[in-house]
């Protein structure tokens, strides 16, 4: 008998060690969770929540894809405004790119001869992917650092010959640019930045912009797409064709002699004048 | 605004308008009357749209991209020697335009709708030639005072 009250004694002792195990291992997990923000008290009526102990204590690294600059801080967006490009050609000329104030969209590509990851855009570029851009009227200019930064020779062997390329170290501290590549995009007339960041492949790049410019109503090659008009109002298609019909129901056709007319509406003096004066000898 | 600097031009187009000062490359093939290898002095293109990269020295490649509001400016030097030919002698800086100045018939390459002017002068000894192309000939009043704020702007040394 006292043999059975030892053992049972054990029994019990060691079934009250692991129920303690047991609540201890439930109170870590408890706080564990409510360091990452999942406390099973918040936002429960008197309860608070020190900002300070809430979600994540320990740092977190993020890290973009190998070869893809990481974006760069809040100060840095901040303080970028939109700059004409000035620096010279890989030919070795001056030159200048207009982007503020001018009456296209600019996609500034910041490349780089020597970079892994820009191999690809320089690559797209050649292959004309540079020259049919999404939105309206949208001019790709290349930007790489100046000849003190990069090999002159190396960037006229990659700059595609129908596609503006600067050499500029100027326009890279003028945007604030983190790394190659980059991209900006600057809308002329307003002056503002639209977006910016970087990619992996121009396929990235080409996708955004087609979707910014779908946004803003326009196709891939810039035309505006037929978007619907508000609930009882026309679009422009069935404009013109109710005006297409007006005229025809009035007996002005294709060809009608008034769609031809020999004066403009400001009169004679307005019209284009049908004989000049020579060509200088000069010219 | 910024200031283009090279070969002793200088140039400071507005803010959105594009500009270069190059040379071209010497094409060995080509030789003068005399049997030596051909001059290429400086050129100056500005404009008020995007250049593309390959033109012509008078603004072949860029001139057919130009709509109603375009402005393109070339400034071509000559070699030094023709300085001294009828061409150039008793001309002086031929800016501020005026709006008859332009013509469509002065046209390197004749365009529907666009207007231009030609003019031969000597700066600081170097002659030189200027060629303007606007996008409209209607517009010519507007455009012209666009040119010559530009022109205004430009320094030969």
């Amino acid at each position: 008998m006292t043999v059975l009250v030892v053992l049972l004694a054990v029994v019990v002792a060691l079934l009250a060690v692991l129920v303690i195990g047991l609540l201890r291992s439930h109170a870590e997990i408890l706080r564990r969770l409510h360091e990452l923000g999942a406390g099973i008290y918040d936002g429960e009526e008197g309860t608070t929540v020190e900002p300070s102990t809430a979600g994540v204590r320990t740092p977190v690294e993020l890290r973009t894809r190998p070869g893809v600059p990481e974006p760069r801080s809040t100060e840095g967006i901040v303080a970028t405004d939109a700059h004409d490009i000035a620096g010279i050609t890989p030919t070795g000329s001056a030159a200048m790119a207009g982007v503020v104030g001018a009456g296209h969209t600019t996609l500034l590509a910041f490349l780089s001869s020597g970079c892994g990851t820009c191999a690809d855009f320089w690559r797209a570029f050649g292959d004309g992917a540079g020259t049919r851009l999404p939105g309206r009227d949208t001019r790709l200019v290349i930007v790489t650092k100046g000849p003190e930064a990069e090999s002159v020779s190396a960037v006229e062997a990659l700059a595609p010959p129908g596609v503006t390329t600067i050499m500029s170290t100027d326009a890279y501290t003028d945007y604030s640019v983190p790394a190659n590549p980059y991209f900006i995009l600057v809308d002329g007339p307003s002056g503002r930045i639209y977006g910016e960041g970087a990619a992996a492949s121009w396929q990235q790049v080409a996708t955004l912009l087609g979707q910014a410019a779908a946004d803003a109503g326009y196709s891939a090659d810039g035309s505006p797409l037929q978007r619907s008009a508000p609930e009882g109002r026309m679009t422009g298609p069935e404009r013109a064709a109710r005006a297409d019909a007006d005229l025809l129901a009035a007996g002005i056709g294709p060809g009608h002699p008034s769609l031809y007319p020999d004066e403009l509406v400001g009169g004679p003096d307005a019209a284009l004048p049908q004989s000049g004066p020579e060509p200088g000898s000069e010219g | 605004m910024a200031t283009l600097n090279a070969h002793g031009l200088a140039v400071t187009p507005p803010a959105g308008w594009d500009a270069e000062i190059f040379t071209r490359d010497r094409d060995p093939r080509i030789l003068t009357p005399q049997g030596i290898e051909e001059v290429v002095p400086p050129i100056a293109h500005i404009a008020n749209f995007g250049l593309p990269p390959v033109r012509g020295d008078f603004g072949g490649g860029a001139v057919e991209l130009m709509e109603s509001g375009a402005v393109f400016i070339a400034l071509l030097e000559h070699d030094a020697s023709e300085a001294g030919t009828a061409l150039f002698q008793g001309k002086g800086i031929p800016w501020p335009l005026s709006p008859d100045d332009f013509d469509p018939n002065n046209l390197q390459r004749g365009i529907g709708g666009q207007a231009g002017c030609q003019r031969f002068f000597l700066a600081q000894g170097r002659p030189f030639c200027l060629y303007v192309v606007i996008g409209s000939y209607r517009l010519r009043t507007t455009l012209v005072r666009q040119v010559n704020a530009v022109l205004a702007g430009i320094t030969i040394a």
